[in-house]
């Protein structure tokens, strides 16, 4: 009878989708709601464009399912960057500022991609400023990462 | 940001007039709309850093919006149920106000034939004085008295739909991002970025303008009033607010504003010019001031077009749709511009329209692949 009083609530789908995400792992459930409102959902066709080198960029991407290869413009042969596995993250440095994209990202398989736009981030660090922090500490934390294994892969390069 | 996805030039200055232009029409078609929608516009903007205050301490936004759009409406009702009725029981009185405002700008316009008449000979041979006040007292008598009549009718039958300004404003608080999202879904991917830049565009546009033009209404509140006082208007700062508030309507409000207080100051000092050579000086000092300070420090270069079409835009705006045409024209060109812009910016990009084009091809292929000719 007094059941509802210790069952736990379970979490909807697609809240526990967003929670595996590295960029959001932190957030509570109402956070991630409001982060869920603020995302655009985008389907990619393999080999699709999801942005150019040089383009002003205007969101971060979060790669839902697929991945998406990081490459020099128009050469994902011989100019490939990185390849971003599902949950991973890239166009980062467009939430920071709106410098221009410094590769091409396509996708190498049929991509869901979630986008968050740099003017919705801005807001939520007006509005929800201690969920933007969240997001802004783990974004660190993967740039971090990235150099960190840039940098390993320099040193391991015979001289 | 350096808004390089903008495209502007003759075209999209051409397009962006034409778009307004009829927007501007069909506002005129739904008048009742457009009043609350505008009020509602800058309610959003007025609310937007309270709700944003609130879902700071923790409140989510729907809850936040709903807090601030019912306090709102609460008080407009209030405001509304005792004012309905005292507007109507003070008519006869502001209409005698009205008429005494009337008479001693009469009396100003006489003086001051009679002084012109005096000075100049020519003037004298014309009968300038006598004509000219006819004129006035024909003007006075019949124009104003049927306008007036009319304009009043008018607000008093709009004043309940006003109600639906906290209304919408409450839903463009709650709704605004969802509303974003549904558009943007039905935008091709190569499209996405640009879509996601216009509406921070129009969005910024609209809010760097309508806080700007709440800000310009404090200070300009604030200096017609110190000035009014000084040269001694009375109730100085209550005819400095509504100045203020006729300076929304560009070019026009200025002059409306300035003859309003030109009438009471000539009838509050009938026998001393100099207090309404002073209301003039106040008004031309403060339009000095807006030129130069307070406009580009509020309103700045929201708009972000060029002065040629811009006062193209208010003079259209003005001849297709009057009044409101006059207020709704700069914001409604800056939105609109932004728009048109970004969309010559996607067709003129021949990239952008290429990645379009390979996107469907591979949908097609895709669509296709189990389905051989």
């Amino acid at each position: 009878m007094f059941g509802f009083l210790t069952h736990k609530k379970t979490e909807h789908p697609r809240l526990a989708q967003l929670r595996k995400l590295g960029l959001f792992s932190t957030l509570r459930p109402r956070e991630l709601r409001v982060v869920d409102g603020l995302l655009h959902e985008r389907e990619y066709l393999a080999g699709e464009v999801v942005f150019d080198e040089g383009e002003e960029g205007q969101a971060l991407y979060v790669v839902l399912k697929g991945r998406v290869l990081i490459c020099r413009q128009g050469d994902p042969v011989h100019g490939r960057i990185a390849e971003i596995p599902a949950g991973a993250l890239f166009g980062e440095l467009a939430l920071l500022d709106g410098i221009p994209r410094t590769a091409q990202a396509r996708a190498l398989d049929h991509c869901i991609i979630a986008a968050l736009a740099r003017a919705d981030f801005n807001g939520l660090l007006e509005t929800h400023a201690s969920t933007a922090s969240k997001i802004a500490l783990q974004l660190a934390r993967d740039l971090g990462q990235k150099l960190v294994a840039r940098y390993v892969t320099m040193e391991s390069r015979p001289l | 940001m350096n808004g390089s996805y903008l495209a502007g030039g003759p075209a999209v200055w051409l397009v962006t007039i034409v778009i307004t232009t009829l927007l501007l029409v069909a506002s005129t078609k739904a008048l009742w709309l457009v009043v609350p929608l505008l009020i509602a516009i800058i309610l959003y903007y007025m609310m937007f850093p309270i709700v944003r205050r609130l879902s700071l301490s923790g409140l989510g936004r729907e809850t936040a919006a709903a807090i601030v759009a019912g306090v709102v409406t609460a008080f407009a009702i209030l405001v509304m149920i005792p004012l309905l009725p005292w507007l109507a029981a003070e008519s006869v009185a502001g209409q005698e106000t009205f008429y005494r405002y009337l008479e001693g700008g009469r009396v100003l316009i006489d003086r001051v034939l009679g002084g012109l008449e005096s000075q100049f000979a020519f003037l004298k041979r014309l009968d300038f004085h006598a004509e000219m006040g006819k004129r006035a007292a024909e003007f006075g008598d019949t124009y104003v008295q049927e306008k007036l009549s009319q304009v009043l009718l008018a607000a008093a039958a709009s004043l309940p739909t006003l109600l639906l300004a906290p209304f919408f404003a409450f839903f463009f608080l709650r709704d605004g991002t969802l509303f974003t999202k549904l558009v943007t879904r039905g935008v091709p991917n190569a499209f996405f970025e640009r879509t996601v830049y216009m509406f921070e565009r129009v969005d910024a546009t609209a809010k760097s303008y309508f806080q700007g033009l709440l800000k310009l209404t404090a200070i300009d509140t604030v200096v017609l009033g110190v000035g009014f006082l000084a040269v001694g208007v009375p109730n100085a700062f209550a005819i400095a607010f509504v100045a203020a508030i006729l300076e929304w309507i560009p070019i026009v409000g200025s002059i409306v504003g300035c003859t309003l207080a030109v009438l009471v100051a000539a009838t509050a000092h009938q026998n001393d010019l100099w207090v309404v050579y002073g209301v003039v000086g106040v008004f031309v000092f403060n339009r000095v001031l807006d030129n130069f300070f307070f406009i580009p420090l509020t309103v700045g270069r929201s708009i972000r077009m060029h002065p040629l079409p811009t006062v193209l835009m208010v003079f259209i705006g003005g001849a297709v749709a009057g009044i409101p045409g006059l207020i709704l024209a700069l914001p409604l060109a800056g939105v609109v511009g932004t728009i048109v812009g970004t969309i010559a910016g996607i067709v003129r990009d021949p990239r952008l329209r290429a990645r379009n084009a390979y996107a469907r091809a591979l949908l097609q292929k895709r669509v296709t692949a189990d389905l051989p000719i």
